[in-house]
């Protein structure tokens, strides 16, 4: 089967917590709706969970989770909704329509309104040993805990920056791990007084946090606020991990470092929207590191600067899942509203704008908890690896600058870093950094690298599926050309 | 290659306009002929067609009229690497150009025959003979043909390597100096630049598929487009296609580096615009270029495509080089829009060294002479 010349209402790109709340939003004002997402099964990052011939284990989700990922999924069923599981939309070949790659079924899907849930990815930070085995980032720990029920190590360090540590190191506990430390490198005891109103806005995301730190205290684990992974050590694998200081600029004081004993390190700075769709599409993006860096510029329906394309959850910006999904259905609510009329659009909107706000209160409390001190490139030695795909080390972009080419075009011609495999979603951050320390100025005037197709690496073959019209050959290009009309 | 490489200097023997393929290797000879040169570049060097081309050295697409200079390119290309230095990603490979049907395989016959009266020859495969010597070609490729002289370079390491090996030689490459005037001062040209004004005796206009709006400076109007051309690179895979891939029609492009990555590409067009330097894929175009590519190397079809991108490519009306004196206005010259001008860029560069430092060539570059589109 094709999608192709499929038209619907609504297309929503990623089927996570924003992207199914979009979904039932728009479905139950009537619309057409089709999901795209790329993972095999729905749910997004947050709703990941074990397939269903997993038994139940002492690790999965409390009855609570289960509950709100089944009312979640309750879209999927709907006439209206067609979900389309392992398919990647990677082109807007013209307003309005994505190109899918889906094995057989790839094409292309047309809609009147697009919403892109694409979610967000790891930031990673290089330090020595990041490479390692046995050092995991935050997004893959929770993967393989919620998807696998794995937790690959018995003694873990969690270090980084950012909430979401402190949940991963107190599933680590409820798993029966044993966490030696939560190393937070925002100074987050000192900023709680100021943070505490703006948190008590959501009582019960208070209390889930409030229980993951009880939760470390009860299991011993020493928890370093203000300090920074510096080192992971081991011979093939993790075997320690050394941590120190780190004040506000970013600077580590080495004199009091510590070193804990562990074979699991999970790390995480934080998470980056997934912007490349919206980019592809021409939107306007404005960088804030607090919330992810590159964030996508929406106005209050949450549509982009481009007409009908609509961006919500951590895909444009870095909020959570409750803001997400409100995220989801703020959109829906106004494609409704303008593809309509529809009765009750703008009452529902206004209602769902009032909630938005109550949680944008709460964010901003944990994002004044969790600023990051600097931009970890203290924690570079020469040796550092600072791009997987093409194994480029710090000295090598040390030497770019010594040699006086330190601008992006010249690092990544001499180098290949951002080129591999992620497309440079893993390292685009570190040079971003690089460049602006290079440069002097800050890292929102280093310029993005031109968006490229594909938004996600597809299969070459998929393409062969697209329904498309039979291609008017080009002519030899080194032939004379024919006179213009 | 970010650099600025200095302030603009107030005179030059020559003033090359353009820090691409051409211009580049214009100011190497000419640097190596003892003259003082100063590249002059809008952007970053080697910032636009030259670093977004496929780097492929190929002889036997090439056309009749361009057969010498493109042999004698791809001699400079060897030494490029061998003797300057000058790591290139070279490699002469060899190259098959394909051909999947009766009618190509005719075309592909008249072109064999074509290339033989010009004293290029190439070997006819078809069959289990082409299968064996390609294993990696699909079913559907009936014919090719095999050029010993096709070869394969990496636009991402020439770049580097050949703004500084221009610098070695004492030439100033200017990088952010967009021209905004050529006049007349004197018996010399002043060519006014973001950053000041350069006196030179002679301006050698190498932009590309920006020319246009230089020559029109001096009021010359010259019949020049941009192409836009489409580039998709896959993610590495075990080493397989050991030739450089050519179609008979023009439709396909394709190679893969040490590292493993393929390069795909073809004539099929983006969309772009360069006054605005807007360029982007054209989806369809796209599609059917991959198609045919996962059509004659099926491997590819197993893997990812990781990025794809659209870069100009100035073009003449005749799709020939535009080289020599421009008519009229003594001490300007002109060398760009060669279509595959990459490839012979290094003989274009060395021709107008000779031209501007001898006063004649040592290629017969009469039929690219500019004065063919005035009056």
């Amino acid at each position: 089967m094709s999608t192709v010349d499929v038209a619907v209402d609504v297309a929503v790109v990623g089927a996570g917590p924003a992207g199914l709340a979009a979904a039932a939003e728009a479905a139950a004002f009537g619309l057409s709706v089709a999901i795209v997402d790329d993972n095999p099964r729905p749910g997004g990052q947050y709703y990941r969970h074990p397939p269903p011939a997993f038994r139940p284990a002492a690790a999965a989700p409390a009855d609570k989770e289960r509950r709100r990922r089944e009312a979640a999924f309750a879209v999927l069923a709907h006439p209206e909704v067609k979900y389309l599981p392992n398919a990647t939309a990677w082109n807007l070949p013209e307003p309005g329509v994505l190109a899918i790659a889906a094995g057989e079924r790839s094409g292309r899907l047309a809609a009147r309104a697009i919403v892109v849930a694409a979610g967000a990815h790891d930031r990673p930070a290089a330090f020595p040993g990041w490479t390692l085995p046995g050092v995991v980032s935050a997004g893959g720990m929770q993967n393989l805990f919620k998807s696998q029920l794995i937790v690959p190590g018995t003694r873990a360090v969690v270090a980084g920056n950012g909430p979401l540590l402190f949940l991963i190191a107190s599933n680590l506990v409820r798993a029966g791990l044993r966490v030696e430390a939560l190393v937070e490198a925002a100074p987050i005891g000192v900023r709680l007084p100021a943070a505490l109103p703006l948190l008590a806005w959501s009582p019960r995301l208070l209390g889930a946090a409030l229980s993951y730190r009880a939760a470390l205290s009860r299991a011993r684990a020493n928890v370093l606020a203000g300090w920074s992974v510096t080192e992971a050590h081991g011979n093939g694998a993790v075997e320690g991990v050394t941590v120190a200081p780190i004040d506000g600029n970013g600077r580590v004081d080495a004199s009091r470092a510590r070193r804990f004993a562990c074979d699991l390190l999970v790390t995480g700075f934080g998470l980056v929207p997934s912007v490349e769709l919206p980019r592809l599409a021409g939107a306007v993006l404005d960088y804030d590191r607090r919330r992810g860096g590159w964030t996508v510029r929406r106005d209050r329906n949450l549509e982009t600067t481009v007409p009908g394309l609509y961006v919500v959850g951590d895909g444009a910006c870095i909020g959570g899942v409750d803001l997400a999904e409100v995220e989801g259905r703020i959109a829906a609510a106004a494609i409704a509203d303008r593809l309509g009329p529809q009765p009750g659009a703008r009452a529902r909107r206004a209602d769902l704008l009032a909630r938005r706000a109550r949680q944008d209160r709460f964010r901003r409390g944990i994002e004044l908890l969790f600023a990051p001190p600097g931009d970890f490139l203290a924690l570079l030695t020469p040796e550092t690896v600072v791009c997987r795909c093409e194994d480029v080390t710090f000295a090598e972009l040390e030497a770019c600058r010594a040699e006086g080419a330190a601008g992006a075009a010249a690092i990544k011609a001499r180098t290949r870093m951002t080129m591999g495999r992620c497309q440079g979603r893993y390292c685009a951050p570190t040079l971003a950094q690089f460049l602006a320390r290079a440069g002097g100025v800050d890292v929102a005037a280093v310029p993005m690298p031109r968006p490229r197709a594909p938004a996600r690496p597809v299969v070459l073959g998929d393409l062969a599926h697209e329904a498309i019209a039979p291609p008017v050959l080009p002519d030899d290009p080194h032939l004379p050309r024919a006179p213009r009309a | 290659m970010s650099e600025a490489g200095g302030p603009l200097p107030t005179r030059a023997d020559v003033v090359v306009v353009g820090a691409g393929i051409i211009g580049l290797c214009t100011a190497l000879h000419l640097a190596r002929r003892g003259r003082s040169v100063a590249v002059l570049e809008r952007g970053e060097p080697w910032g636009e067609s030259s670093g977004a081309n496929a780097g492929t050295l190929s002889l036997q697409v090439k056309r009749a009229e361009v057969l010498a200079l493109t042999r004698r390119a791809i001699a400079l290309w060897t030494e490029m690497q061998e003797g300057l230095g000058i790591a290139c990603g070279f490699a002469r490979i060899g190259g098959l150009r394909v051909a999947t049907s009766e009618r190509e395989c005719a075309a592909l016959r008249r072109v064999q025959a074509e290339l033989a009266a010009h004293g290029v020859e190439t070997e006819w495969h078809e069959g289990a003979a082409l299968h064996a010597l390609a294993p990696w070609l699909g079913p559907g490729v009936r014919a090719a043909t095999l050029c010993d002289w096709d070869s394969m370079s990496n636009p991402l390491l020439v770049g580097h390597g050949l703004v500084a090996a221009v610098r070695r030689s004492g030439a100033a490459v200017i990088a952010n100096a967009p021209v905004c005037a050529i006049e007349p001062a004197g018996d010399a040209w002043r060519v006014g630049a973001a950053g000041g004004a350069v006196a030179a005796g002679a301006v050698v206009i190498a932009a590309g598929a920006w020319s246009g709006a230089l020559t029109a400076m001096l009021d010359v109007a010259l019949p020049l487009a941009a192409d836009v051309n489409m580039l998709t690179i896959t993610e590495p895979a075990p080493a397989l296609i050991d030739r450089i891939v050519t179609h008979v029609g023009g439709i396909l492009s394709l190679k893969q580096y040490p590292n493993g990555t393929c390069m795909i590409g073809g004539g099929w067009q983006g969309r772009g615009d360069v006054r605005s330097g807007r360029r982007e894929i054209e989806h369809e175009n796209l599609v059917h270029n991959l198609r045919i590519a996962a059509q004659v190397v099926p491997a590819l079809a197993h893997l990812r495509m990781v990025r794809s991108w659209a870069g100009f490519e100035g073009v003449a009306a005749d799709a020939l080089p535009v080289f020599g004196r421009l008519p009229g206005r003594t001490g300007i010259y002109i060398n760009a829009c060669a279509r595959g001008g990459y490839s012979q860029g290094p003989a274009l560069g060395e021709q107008m060294a000779e031209l501007i430092a001898a006063g004649r060539t040592s290629l017969d570059m009469r039929p690219f002479d500019p004065s063919r589109f005035v009056n």
